[in-house]
This record gives structure tokens, C-alpha cells and sequence, in this order.
């Protein structure tokens, strides 16, 4: 349904995001994950048309069949919200202080084309729809008067207001506790209609996703079935990442992974993984292709020498760049 | 990203200003002309031959009236954000600085600010110029004080938003107390915004002293002042616009210049915009 | 006396120094603390927040003391009255046997020398315009005493180079940051080290590092650590103790282990309920 080839996202001189390449099914739920400026909320963006001047970018992403990158804005306009929408990681600043919450839901409505009355009947139906209790009383108030997990339901509301193909949240629940958290995995996975859930944190990621795309310095570094890719992480990246969102119980030490993510723009040339990885090597210093039947060019053989222990296409749907994988 | 990108308005900026202060300067030790030397028969000089703005209708040089004129603008203008900013900035930062328990003490600060903020400054140079006689000391001083309350509140509102960061907090955890936090922390964080807000009471300043000059409540003959070669100007608008318009320009671009100079401070003054990710 | 015995991982140089009979270090007894909202009418007092309701506890000397909650809970209110950076509206707090509850700045330099606090956020904890040897040195400075070359010391403490020094805070990255403001914290040689979330606005990657460096700073230099945290997880990987804050007051407190493996309060179970895991997946 989604399918995104070759998306690059440009800054001036600086690539943010690399070649990305994925696609969603209909109903299925990716999460992508990654750290800061891993370029994972440039992806959305990039998606949305939502990037900020001066940011670029190229490639091709098509839902359906309609085309979501490189689109005159005006064309845009008419899909964001209605084929695809997005659901922000801080709620209180996504919605105008002042004006009352149902209005807000209706506006998205009116916007494409609904008549006000029905709009409104509209948002209060879809107030319940996330479960928000009295959603009468609810669409009279003002975002201060409601909790930041009331707050994030009513996003949820606007964002599945026109019925969207494809639902992309962005840290949806960061900004939450995890007992509001938890209510609200649960109902995005009840209402989503596809997803692409995008956060740092690997176990909101397992309780919630089919898929996942694991980012870092702007490329997919892994990608696959979430089990197949937690359980036997292939990439070097993917198992620090995994083996540092353990925490074990009282004197035994974490692991890490050792430096720190480089800022935008500084991430080593071939693997951006390299400078952080203990397997690397001077083959690392040409970039692994990501490999595996993910690849949306076909099942072509790695372009390397033969000779090179390169990441091998396997059957199951993941993919990797690694030339040391691990396993 | 090598090296520092200039700001385009900050150059500006600092160029009108640096013509201004070297106009100033350099009428010290020279101008092409006595500016206060009555001379009937050059009585309205065009342009040329040694009078490159032409002379007025005394005969006095336009180019050396404007360079010394230069003088008192900055004088004015130095003096009176001077007043403003040293009165100014410690309220303010007294008031926003004041704890909850001592809310009372801002509440002070502040309604006496507005008392003052009230009175229109003008009215108070003409005040100030009835009793004291009118000057352009006086005018320094009304235009001063009138512009405290604006230093006041910006300190304030900048104050109240450094406050509440985590860095003040760290401070106070840290064994720091209220005026060492004041000095380590809150000015050097609310100082863009202070230079800011001089480089703009500056402009003010400057318009102010012109129309006080051109009132006749400001800077008295013979000193030059370009309030005061606009308001001679004036019967002659029709006749001889250049009067006007010399003294205007002048004024118009100190006044664009210190705009500009402040905006592009600010920018330029933030270490994280200077060397971001750097 | 929780003993780790039981857990065959534990290693016993991590373990918990000091016998059954510790001396307790801070003590808070029956603390309230209750906020007015700005009035909004002229003739009614804004409404009041009861932030804390009644809080009690111990922390010992040389332990690892973790509280947990919720934004909202009263954590941060009790973490503040603990540090004496806000005034309870009745109940006390005792530091090795003084009352801090109530002083005025100039009479909290015993606490200021002996107590340190790492923020949340690396980036705001820091002032922008200061360089990083003003921020390490600054504790120093405020008690008056010498700096010499204690800023390269505790640079190195943190593993951070001795270049450090002469850069601004926003020239490092998370991390960093935030080892900036452990070196900045231990200026003073404190006992007591309170850690105000201090992973939680850090990259998973470097989470790690940052707990490992603090679990080590304890053991060497002997630190009573206060931790509190969102994530009981956290919590019990760093800490022997912990105390569950819900709606101002503490619902749950006892070793750490037995909450984690049997929480009595039904808050702290849903909490543990809540948690997003791997484990099962893994």
C-alpha cells in the first residue's frame, strides 16, 4: 500500500536521510525505530510533506496511487490528513490553545469538504472512538483543561478524523506515563488503519508492531519481522541497541555501546556505524548494501566482491547492512 | 560550515552606526567649515565648491553642521540609555528575581514603573525644560528616565523566564545565592536581550532629542543638532527641501542602523547560534 | 537489611556497603506541601494543590535510595523539600541530624557542601553562556572553596578530556552533557548524591553509560545515592531501596527486589503492569 523507494532527505550539503527504502501493507504496523538524529522524524516528515525550509527531499513514496514525495504543495494539502496523517510527540503544542477541542476535531473535517453540522456530529463520535469518557463534554473543552493523555487521544481523533489510509505517529507517547502509555498503545493498535510508528524506545515498539525499521545516521540499518529482528538482531547496531535497553537486575553492569551519536552530518563515511562498532574493519569503510528480499529493487546479489563476507539475502523478510553481522 | 557567516544585518547595522560615530569623532579635531559661522553672503549656498551639502540660511556649512550634529545625537543618545539601562535593568531584575513570598516587592517595582511608563515624555522633557531651564542635558535626563520602565519590563519578563530553568535551579543547588546568581546567571542570560533593548531605546533616544530640538525644547543654539537643522529648516520645505533632507536622512539611518546593529548583537551575541553544532 | 544474597548475580563488590545497623542519613517526617494556584477570582484565594499529603522516609547512609512516580505524583516537589530548594508547609527534613526544612540559603551550606544534585535535562541544567569549567567549578566557587586543579580531576572522573574545559555545553552531546553535570555535582567531595531522572532525556545507547558511570562513582567514592525516576526498572537496576510516590504520597517502600517481585500496593503493580517489556519477547 505505502511503498517508499530510494527517499533521501537533503539539508544544503548534508544527507539527513540515506536511500530509505520500505513498504506497509495494508493494516500492518512498522515501527520505526531509531535514536536522535537517526533521521527517523525526517522520514515521517519527508512523508507528510511537512519538512521544514530548506529541507529537500527526493525519491519516490507512493500510497496507493497517489505520490507523496515531491508533490506541489497544493496537491498535498488535499492528502495530508485524508490519506495519510500524523499524530506528534508533544499534544499541547499541536493544538491551539484557543479554541475548544471539538471545534478543533471538526476543523480538520470542514477542511475536506464536510459540511460544519455533520463535522461536528462527526468529532464527537470520534471523541468516543478513543475512548475518551463523555465525549460531549469533552469536545466543549479547551486542551488545558484536559491531561496530556486526553490531550494525545484528542490528536488521535483529528488525525483519524478524514479516515486515513495510513496512520504515522511520532513518539506518540513520550511524553506520557507508562500507565497512560500502555491505554494508549493499546488503542492506537485497535484504530489504526496502517501504521508507522516511529520512537527510541524498542519495547513500546514489541508491544505494538509486526515490523520494524531500525535507523541510524539516516540509513535503515536492519529491517524485518519484529521477532525475527529482536530476537537474532543481525546488525551491530541493532544488538547494542537491544543488549542496552536490558536493564538487569542490582550489580551486574550494562551493557553500552561505546561513543556517542555523532550530530547530523558528522557520521562516518561507509557504515555509519563504524566509529561506535567493535567489529569493524576497513571493509566497513565501503557502504553495506541493505540486503534481503526488503529490497525493492529485486533480489539482486550484493554489489561487492564476491569475496566479501557481505550480508547474504535470507528468506524471511530481514534485511540488513552489515558486512560483520552478527550470528 | 567553516568559519562564522557574517550577518548581513549586522554589518548594516554596524556600518550606518560606525559612519555616525566616526562623523562624530572626526568633528573634533575637523570639519570642512565652522558649523556655527554666520555667513550672509553664502546665505542658502548651493551645493559645491567646498560646501558639498550646501550651507543654510545663516551661510553655515550643512556637511559640518551635520558631522558635529552627529555628536550630540550619540551624547544624547549614550547618555539616555545610560540612565535608562543602569536604573532600568536592576528593578527589573530585583522584580523578577523576587520570590513568590516576596511577590509584593515586584508588584512595587512594577506599578511605579507604570506610573511612569504613563507619563508621556515629552511632557515630562517640557517639564523638566520649564524648571531646569531647556538643554540638552535636560532633554538626556527626561528621555532617560522615560525610557526606564521599557528596561524595567524587559528585564523583568527575561528575568522571570531565566528563573524558572533548570540552570537557576542547578545554582541554588549548587550553594549559589540570590545576588551571585544574579551576576553569574541572569545577566549574562538576559543580556541579548538588554542589548537588544538599548540598541532600540538608542533609536528612540534619537528621535526623541529631535523632536524635543525641533520643539525647541532640547539642544539650544549655536550647538548643531539635527532636531534642531530640521525645525529650522522647516519654513524653507518648499523652497530649499535639502534642508530637510540632509537631517533627516541623517537621523533616519542612525536610527535604521542602531535597529539593525541591536537585532544582528542579538544573533551574533547567543554562543549557540554562533558555533551551533560546532 | 535486604540482602542480595539471593540473587546469584549480584557481585558482591556492588553489593551494599555497611552492616544491618546504618545510620540513617535523611530523614523527612510527615512532609506537606501545598501550592496555590494564581487567583483567578478577586474574591476567592486560587485553589490549592496538595502536592505531598504526608510523606515519610529514611535514606541511610551509604545506600542506593530510588523514588519512583509519576509525572504529577509529588516526586519532584518531595526532591526538592529533600534538597531544601523549596519550603514543605509542615513536617520536617533532617540531614545527618539538622533540620534543612525552613533555612534560608545562607544557613544550607552544611547541606549545599554535602549534597548534590544531578538534573533531568543535561541541556537546560547547564547554563548556555557559561563555560564548562565555570559550571564544573561553580559549586566550588558558591562555598568558597579552592578550585586548583579540581576541574581536570573530575573531568577525568567522568571521562571526559581535559580539553573539556574550555567549551560550552551545547558543543556536547547528550551524554556528555550530562557527565558534565556528574563531574560538576561531585565538585565539592558531597556524600549524598540526588539524581533527578538522569537518564531519561538520554539515548538508549547511551543510557548505559551514564548508569554504569554513576553505580561506579558510588562504589568508589562511597556516595549515599538518592535516584528518582520514573522507571521502576531503572530503579532497581541502580538502587537497593525505593519508594512508590502516587498522588502526593508514598503508597510503597521497602528493598527494592521484593517490590519488583511482589508489589503489595495495587498502584505499584499496575505501574509494573504498564512497563513496556522485552523480556517476553527475548
Amino acid at each position: 500500500m505505502l511503498t517508499v523507494e530510494g527517499l533521501s532527505v537533503r539539508a544544503e550539503d548534508l544527507e539527513l536521510v540515506r536511500e530509505v527504502s520500505f513498504g506497509i501493507g495494508p493494516g500492518e504496523r512498522v515501527g520505526l525505530i531509531g535514536e536522535s538524529g537517526s533521521g527517523k522524524s525526517l522520514t515521517a516528515l519527508a512523508l507528510m510533506g511537512l519538512l521544514p525550509d530548506g529541507v529537500t527531499a527526493s525519491g519516490t513514496a507512493r500510497l496507493g496511487d497517489r505520490d507523496l514525495v515531491g508533490v506541489p504543495e497544493r496537491r498535498l494539502k488535499d492528502l495530508r490528513g485524508r490519506t495519510v496523517s500524523m499524530v506528534f510527540q508533544e499534544p499541547m503544542t499541536a493544538l491551539n490553545p484557543l479554541m475548544r477541542v471539538g471545534a478543533q476535531v471538526a476543523e480538520v473535517m470542514t477542511l475536506h469538504g464536510v459540511a460544519k453540522g455533520r463535522a461536528r456530529e462527526r468529532a464527537a463520535e470520534l471523541l468516543g472512538r478513543v475512548r475518551l469518557p463523555d465525549p460531549e463534554r469533552i469536545a466543549r473543552s479547551y486542551p488545558h483543561q484536559l491531561s496530556g493523555g486526553q490531550r494525545q487521544r484528542v490528536m488521535l481523533a483529528i488525525a483519524l478524523a478524514n479516515e486515513p489510509d495510513l496512520l504515522i505517529c511520532d513518539e506518540p507517547t513520550t511524553a506520557l506515563d507508562v500507565t497512560v502509555q500502555k491505554q494508549m498503545l493499546e488503542l492506537i493498535a485497535e484504530v489504526a488503519p496502517a501504521l508507522l510508528f516511529i520512537t527510541h524506545d524498542l519495547a513500546v515498539v514489541a508491544s505494538l508492531c509486526e515490523r520494524v525499521l531500525v535507523m541510524y545516521g539516516g540509513r535503515v540499518v536492519e529491517s524485518g519481522p519484529l521477532r525475527e529482528v529482536f530476537k537474532h538482531p543481525r546488525h551491530r547496531y541493532t544488538e547494542g541497541l537491544l543488549a542496552a535497553s536490558r536493564l538487569p537486575p542490582r550489580g551486574t553492569r550494562l551493557a553500552t555501546i561505546p561513543g556517542a551519536v555523532p550530530a547530523a552530518g558528522r557520521f562516518p563515511g561507509g557504515c555509519v556505524f563504524r566509529d561506535r562498532c567493535a567489529h569493524a574493519t576497513e571493509t566497513c569503510e565501503t557502504a553495506p548494501d541493505l540486503t534481503g528480499p526488503e529490497e525493492p529493487t529485486g533480489p539482486e546479489e550484493p554489489t561487492g566482491p564476491a569475496e566479501l563476507t557481505g550480508p547474504e539475502p535470507r528468506g524471511d523478510g530481514h534485511a540488513f547492512a552489515c558486512w560483520h553481522p552478527r550470528g | 560550515m567553516s568559519g562564522r557567516r557574517l550577518n548581513l544585518g549586522l554589518v548594516t547595522g554596524g556600518a550606518l552606526v560606525g559612519v555616525v560615530v566616526a562623523a562624530a569623532l572626526v568633528s573634533f579635531v575637523w570639519t570642512p567649515h565652522d558649523p556655527t559661522l554666520v555667513d550672509a553672503a553664502g546665505k542658502l549656498r548651493e551645493p559645491g565648491g567646498g560646501y558639498l551639502l550646501g550651507a543654510d540660511k545663516f551661510g553655515r556649512d550643512t556637511l559640518s553642521q551635520l558631522m558635529v550634529g552627529a555628536r550630540t545625537t550619540l551624547y544624547v543618545g549614550v547618555v539616555a540609555v545610560g540612565i535608562a539601562a543602569v536604573v532600568g535593568t536592576p528593578l527589573g531584575v530585583a522584580a523578577g528575581m523576587a520570590p513568590r513570598s516576596r511577590g509584593w516587592l515586584s508588584e512595587l517595582i512594577m506599578r511605579v514603573n507604570d506610573l511612569v511608563f504613563a507619563f508621556p515624555a515629552l511632557l515630562l522633557a517640557v517639564m523638566l525644560g520649564a524648571v531646569y531651564g531647556a538643554g540638552t542635558l535636560t532633554a538626556m535626563i527626561a528621555i532617560g528616565v522615560a525610557t526606564v520602565p521599557a528596561f524595567a519590563r524587559v528585564a523583568r519578563a527575561a528575568t522571570m523566564q531565566v528563573m524558572v530553568t533548570d540552570y537557576v535551579l542547578a545554582a541554588r543547588a549548587a550553594g549559589r545565592r540570590g545576588p551571585a546568581i544574579a551576576v553569574r546567571h541572569v545577566l549574562p542570560n538576559i543580556g541579548s536581550v538588554l542589548i537588544v533593548q538599548a540598541s532600540v531605546s538608542f533609536a528612540i533616544a534619537i528621535l526623541a532629542e529631535a523632536a524635543l530640538s525641533f520643539l525647541g525644547f532640547g539642544t539650544r543654539p549655536p550647538t548643531p543638532s539635527w532636531g534642531r537643522m530640521l525645525q529650522e529648516s522647516q519654513e524653507l520645505l518648499f523652497s530649499t527641501p535639502r534642508l530637510a533632507l540632509w537631517p533627516g536622512l541623517a537621523i533616519a539611518l542612525a536610527v535604521l542602523g542602531f535597529n539593525l546593529l541591536g537585532d544582528g548583537l542579538r544573533d551574533h551575541l547567543d554562543p549557540k547560534l554562533r558555533s551551533a553544532r560546532g | 537489611m535486604p540482602s542480595p544474597a539471593g540473587t546469584p548475580e549480584a557481585d558482591p563488590v556492588r553489593a551494599p556497603a555497611g552492616g544491618p545497623a546504618r545510620e540513617p542519613l535523611i530523614e523527612a517526617r510527615d512532609l506537606t506541601r501545598v501550592y496555590r494556584r494564581p487567583r483567578t477570582s478577586l474574591t476567592r484565594p486560587g485553589e490549592a494543590v496538595h502536592a505531598l499529603k504526608g510523606v515519610s522516609l529514611t535514606v541511610h547512609r551509604g545506600e542506593r535510595f530510588g523514588i519512583v512516580g509519576e509525572s504529577g505524583s509529588g516526586k519532584s516537589t518531595l526532591l526538592r523539600l529533600l534538597c531544601a530548594l523549596d519550603r514543605p508547609t509542615s513536617g520536617s527534613v533532617t540531614f545527618a541530624g539538622r533540620e534543612v526544612a525552613g533555612l534560608p540559603e545562607r544557613s544550607l551550606r552544611f547541606l549545599r557542601r554535602s549534597l548534590q544534585i544531578v538534573f533531568q535535562d543535561p541541556m537546560s541544567s547547564l547554563d548556555p553562556r557559561m563555560r564548562v569549567r565555570d559550571l564544573v567549578a561553580e559549586p566550588l566557587v558558591a562555598l568558597g572553596e579552592p578550585v586548583g586543579g579540581r576541574v581536570a580531576e573530575l573531568l577525568d572522573a567522568v571521562g571526559l578530556p581535559a580539553s573539556a574545559a574550555d567549551r560550552y555545553p551545547h558543543q556536547f552531546s547528550g551524554g556528555q552533557r550530562q557527565r558534565i553535570a556528574i563531574a560538576r555535582a561531585l565538585a565539592p567531595r558531597p556524600e549524598v548524591l540526588v539524581a533527578d531522572e538522569p537518564v531519561s532525556a538520554l539515548d538508549v545507547s547511551v543510557r548505559g553509560q551514564i548508569l554504569n558511570l554513576l553505580a561506579d562513582l558510588a562504589d568508589e567514592l562511597g556516595l549515599t545515592l538518592v535516584f528518582v525516576s520514573h522507571d521502576l526498572a531503572v530503579v532497581r537496576h541502580l538502587c537497593e531501596s525505593v519508594a512508590v510516590v502516587h498522588d502526593g504520597l508514598i503508597v510503597e517502600t521497602g528493598p527494592v527486589d521484593d517490590v519488583w517481585e511482589a508489589p503489595g500496593h495495587p498502584y505499584t503493580r499496575a505501574l509494573l503492569a504498564a512497563v513496556p517489556t522485552l523480556e517476553g519477547l527475548l
